[in-house]
């Protein structure tokens, strides 16, 4: 016993500086708008390149859901140079592996391949930038992949539409109130030169950034950028005016159901303000004290001391222009959903009236630099991380710095925090329940 | 001056080379092969058996330590789930560290430390990584086990099987596994809420004292650290950790391949997708020498986007998101070959049929060149790739151990990838895939499927979602708005000739013909309305050996000339009947209940269930064809002489009109496990008939 006490003394003596490998990277333009970024690490031969393009679900029209993730698909089967059904092909027969995902503010395409295919990663993506062919064939095989798409990750997935059910209630104006997914009779409706217009609009060289990071050498890549992006002709500047969330002021209460659950949740919802507010980051740091490990608060409470729960969570989703903070918790044998959202409150009262203890607050600051460490581990997921930073944040240095914010976060200010965004009249209550026998 | 004249050259020549050499028509050529180098891992081994590899990797300030206990796999049997609870329970204190401190330090590490039933994994900043250590050792070794902890895992681990218990690809892996490998296999036995609660504490600690022991146990240590220090931590660490009892015992077979492919469904109604999964038994292990041809082979059916499967069902006929196959590989000779997406309902029948036909399609035809020089290209690429984790030199380390494969295993692993020729593929594809006799396990929703499913020719066997063996369910679906019982019955009428034209019928003579058991029968029946009726039965060569007659007061029955009269009840429910039809009376009919049931789907075709109830408790179910309205089945139910229930089933078939009504010409009855046919020969509508014709 005494033993351990020494050993945790020693390390708290230990200091917790940062000593993460510092990502060195170089930002530019070309003259056509497109930002570019370039990261060297030769540890690997390996290199990736990758577009990310500032269209997402939440630029949609409202009668039209669905179509940036659709584009995700449509921008595979084909270009001026790549013929229908080449694209995949090409990747793997030069090793490479590849991928795309679409959020509610951004679209990401990317290519992992061996070092000696650089080239050929940046003339894929140049390709698609300049002139994908967008046609009636491709439109409707993706349309049957992407319903197929969301019958699996929604439709028949347990628990797969409960973001959905508290972005509806959660959001009122904002397009966010809608999926990425979007809807699929939407997509039906949508006629070829819809979508002809989607990729004019948003698919332009300003509107983008290029990352190259990996085995690469600087001057040689330039030169490859500036010959396959540089004449890609810049495209209208595109202006975003989402319309702005009342406050919520009176608790909205609102139930879903899933026919693939025999076990019901309650989920309690908060809006937030922007991922790029101080008070993003420090709602991302109430989130791990109350779930992150076994011992923090919800978890060591409602799932370990008195065995109400069978899970229980905190999590803040960031997003560009608000944040959702969702607590949820499923309940164990009989114990009743109102019961599980009472002992959840109980815990968020707490941190609003009490200051966290020195321990905890130091507990969550190194679990804050554990993440930073590991969140860098791959060069892929540094070329996702540069990119996002710089379009979402306009800050490419936060990839080295942005631990620092969460150093600087106060105990006093996450107190503030959770008072001012955590209270019961601010949010939405969602009872999401299993669908009775035979009511379908 | 001078600099500016340099300027505009260089800018002239810059652009020049921009715009001459690159032809973006042309896809670029890739650069010379960059060269990788395969590291070795540093090793070591205690006295204990503990084998340690050690990879050092000083790029984040980062260790990460896994734990592996390489046991042969174990049949748990009637307490299946005792490894899981052992799991869950491991790394929440020690005999000397509460479980609230434990949890606490390592949380306040910002580190992490999670335990399996044979394995653990810990990792966490360089400058905590002696103390991760040291409490993964103690809580490896010196294990807090309570009644409490277990209790509480013992629920979550209910609960978690309820949480799942309608998920779709949950039951199908359970069930794929029990049907291909058996249920008392290690791999095919499946928890469940009985095999749960049969687990004591005692059998936790049991567990732990026969596996958790260092003889067959590896430690992969990875990242920040000094090949001499790390080595001094393990074994100051670890030599405490006492040598166990190597327990070997036989493990059972798997179940042998079925004979002919079949289709193997499980009904789950809130599907929206099915998941449809092929597959059969194989026996292959990583040193065979047939395993680089397999890795190529399943690249080309199932292995990657652009493989068979996935270019068939997904981007030709946009069935689903993503279609698959793999092949595993198993020291104990079970492994699996599966081939399988999940699809949505209305293609689940194309689907299978199309990934058979691609499983034949990589049997019978050579694969391209092109095909396989690309798959080939992407297995050198996912090597290369790999090489940037510096984790896998010590998993590719720890399958040469593992698996008693020669040391330079990965380092001929492109050389044997690059040597695999079209004829390899196509003979390790006859080996090991299947598509003549496999199972193809489809868990999905009934009512929307099976009865295209049936249309493939493939036999269905039905299971329920523990793999257990049950006759083929009813699936009905919801009926649709507007739907009622008055509608169907007005619809049926309108279908065989509608209410004026039956209404005018007084008289009926159905003549029928029957073969059973090698005897021809011959039937009449002869109705007048309101309700007389009489039926004759006779056996060619033998006259008549059944005859029921009722002239509207009376009636009786005679069997082989033994002659009763009706029992009262019976003459109450004859004289009840108002119209030789029965459906036209149906609805007005006060003494019965007659209620819209759902939608059924009999030989292929939906048709609405109605129940027809009468005041005893007899009970009878019609069928009406969804799109043609007309009556396919009946089913029904009373109490026989004896009290005993009797079920009478009959199907109708092959209508033809005769004097503008619609008759079937075929009625066909289950009779001693097969169906007689009754076949009309004539039908006289409005036949003069007397009152002699009833008695």
């Amino acid at each position: 016993m005494k033993k351990n006490l020494f050993s945790l003394a020693a390390l708290l003596l230990a200091g917790f500086a940062a000593n993460a490998q510092e990502v060195k990277f170089e930002e530019y333009d070309l003259s056509n708008g497109m930002h570019v970024i370039l990261h060297q690490d030769n540890t690997a031969p390996v290199v990736t390149t990758s577009v990310m393009y500032h269209v997402g679900a939440k630029d949609e029209q409202p009668d039209r859901t669905g179509m940036a993730h659709f584009f995700e698909h449509l921008l595979f089967e084909g270009t001026e140079n790549i013929e229908r059904g080449e694209w995949f092909k090409i990747v793997t027969s030069n090793g490479g592996s590849n991928n795309a995902n679409t959020t509610d503010d951004r679209t990401y395409y990317y290519e992992v391949f061996p070092s000696n295919s650089l080239e050929l990663g940046l003339w894929m993506e140049s390709e698609r930038l300049m002139h994908p062919i967008i046609n009636q064939i491709g439109v409707d095989t993706q349309n049957e992949v992407v319903k197929e798409e969301k019958r699996l990750r929604v439709d028949n997935a347990p628990y797969g539409k409960f973001i959905e059910e508290i972005k509806l209630n959660i959001f009122k104006k904002h397009p966010y109130k809608g999926t990425t997914i979007g809807k699929m009779a939407h997509l039906d409706a949508a006629s070829l030169e819809e979508f002809q217009a989607f990729n004019k609009k948003f698919y332009v060289p300003n509107n983008a950034v290029l990352v190259v990071a990996g085995d690469i050498d600087v001057p040689a890549t330039k030169k490859m950028i500036e010959d396959y992006f540089g004449p890609i002709p810049r495209g209208e500047d595109i202006v975003r005016n989402f319309p702005k969330e009342d406050p919520i002021t009176e608790t909205i209460k609102a139930k879903a159901y899933d026919s693939n659950i025999q076990i019901p949740a309650i989920m309690a919802a908060y809006r937030t303000p922007a991922m790029t507010e101080r008070d993003a980051y420090v709602l991302d740091m109430l989130s791990s004290y109350l779930s992150s490990g076994k011992t923090s608060k919800l978890y060591k409470k409602l799932v370990d001391d008195k065995k109400m729960a069978l899970q229980v969570g905190a999590f803040n989703q960031s997003q560009e222009d608000y944040g959702t903070y969702i607590l949820y918790g499923l309940p164990l044998g009989d114990n009743s959903l109102e019961s599980l959202l009472a002992e959840i409150d109980e815990e968020l009262v707490k941190v609003q009236n009490e200051l966290m203890s020195e321990r905890d607050y130091q507990k969550l600051q190194n679990q804050f630099e554990n993440d930073f460490v590991s969140s860098n581990s791959s060069v892929s997921g540094i070329a996702n991380s540069l990119a996002r930073y710089y379009m979402l944040f306009d800050d490419v240095n936060l990839i080295n710095n942005e631990i620092n914010i969460y150093r600087s976060i106060t105990r006093e200010e996450i107190q503030a925090v959770a008072k001012k965004y955590l209270n019961p009249n601010q949010r939405v209550v969602l009872e999401y329940l299993p669908v009775a026998k035979e009511e379908e | 001056m001078k600099t500016k004249i340099t300027a505009i050259i260089a800018l002239f020549l810059l652009s020049f080379s921009a715009t001459a050499q690159i032809d973006r028509s042309v896809q670029p050529k890739p650069g010379p092969a960059p060269t990788i180098t395969l590291e070795v891992p540093g090793e070591f081994e205690l006295k204990n058996g503990l084998k340690v590899l050690v990879v050092e990797n000083h790029k984040l300030p980062r260790v990460s330590y896994s734990l592996r206990i390489d046991n042969q796999p174990k049949v748990e049997g009637e307490i299946a789930g005792v490894s899981g609870i052992l799991g869950s329970m491991l790394g929440n204190g020690t005999t000397s560290i509460t479980k609230d401190q434990f949890n606490e330090e390592i949380d306040f590490l910002g580190a992490s430390l999670s335990f399996g039933s044979s394995s653990a994994f810990g990792s966490s900043l360089t400058k905590y990584s002696e103390r991760i250590l040291e409490l993964m050792t103690d809580a490896t070794m010196n294990p807090l086990l309570t009644e409490e902890e277990f209790q509480k895992e013992k629920e979550k681990a209910i609960e978690g099987l309820k949480s799942s218990a309608k998920s779709v690809d949950a039951v199908a892996s359970r069930v794929g596994d029990a049907l291909s490998f058996g249920k008392k296999h290690p791999y095919g036995e499946f928890i469940t809420e009985e095999s749960l609660n049969n687990i004591t504490l005692d059998n936790v600690r049991a567990f732990y004292q026969e596996n958790f022991n260092p003889n067959n146990a590896y430690l992969v240590i990875v990242g920040d650290v000094d090949f001499r220090t790390v080595e001094k931590q393990v074994k100051k660490f670890f030599k405490k950790w006492d040598k166990g009892i190597d327990v070997t015992k036989n493990i059972p077979q798997p179940y042998i391949n079925v004979n002919a492919t079949e289709i193997n469904f499980v009904d789950m109604p809130n599907a929206v997708q099915s998941n449809i999964s092929i597959t059969s038994n194989v026996k292959l292990e990583m040193g065979d020498p047939d395993y680089h041809a397999v890795l190529i082979a399943n690249k080309i059916l199932g292995g990657g986007f652009n493989s068979y499967l996935n270019m068939n069902l997904r981007e030709v006929h946009g069935y689903t998101y993503g279609a698959r196959s793999s092949v595993g590989t198993d020291r104990y000779g079970a492994a699996r070959f599966t081939a399988g997406a999940q699809v949505r309902n209305a293609v689940t029948d194309s689907a299978v049929v199309e990934s058979l036909k691609e499983i034949k399609r990589i049997k019978t035809e050579k694969v391209s060149a092109e095909d396989l020089r690309n798959a080939k290209a992407k297995y050198v690429g996912d090597f290369v790739l790999a090489l940037e984790q510096p984790s896998t030199i010590a998993r590719y380390a720890l399958n040469i151990k593992l698996n008693n494969l020669p040391s330079d295993f990965y380092k001929t692993y492109l050389t044997k990838i690059n040597a695999v020729t079209a004829d390899d593929v196509q003979r390790v594809a006859n080996k090991y895939f299947t598509e003549q006799n496999a199972r193809v396990i489809v868990v999905g929703k009934g009512s929307e499927v099976v009865s295209n499913l049936e249309k493939t020719g493939i036999p269905v066997k039905y299971f329920d979602a523990f793999a257990n063996s049950v006759s083929k369910p009813v699936f009905s679906k919801p009926i649709p708005a507007g739907i009622t019982a008055q509608t169907v019955v007005d619809g049926y009428i309108k279908a065989i000739g509608g209410e004026t034209t039956l209404q005018n019928v007084t008289t009926l003579v159905q003549e029928m013909s029957a073969s059973f058991q090698g005897q021809n029968m011959a039937m009449t029946l002869k109705q007048k309305s309101p309700n007389l009726m009489s039926t004759d039965v006779s056996i060619i060569g033998m006259g008549s050996v059944f005859k029921q007659a009722f002239n509207g007061e009376t009636g009786y029955m005679a069997q082989m000339g033994n002659k009763q009269p009706m029992p009262a009840d019976a003459i109450a429910k004859s004289k009840a009947k108002t119209a030789l039809f029965d459906e036209l009376g149906l609805m007005t009919n006060s003494s019965l209940k007659v209620s819209l049931d759902s939608i059924e789907t009999v030989d292929g075709n939906d048709a609405y269930v109605l129940v027809i109830e009468d005041k005893d408790g007899e009970s009878t179910k019609n069928y009406y064809d969804v799109t043609s309205g007309l009556k396919i089945k009946s089913v029904s139910k009373g109490k026989g002489p004896g009290g005993q229930e009797i079920t009478q089933e009959r199907t109708f078939g092959d209508y033809k009109e005769v004097s503008g009504i619609k008759f079937p010409h075929v009625t066909s009855v289950p009779m001693g496990g097969q169906n007689v046919e009754l076949k009309v020969t004539a039908i006289k509508v409005n036949e003069p008939l007397t009152t002699a014709d009833f008695e």
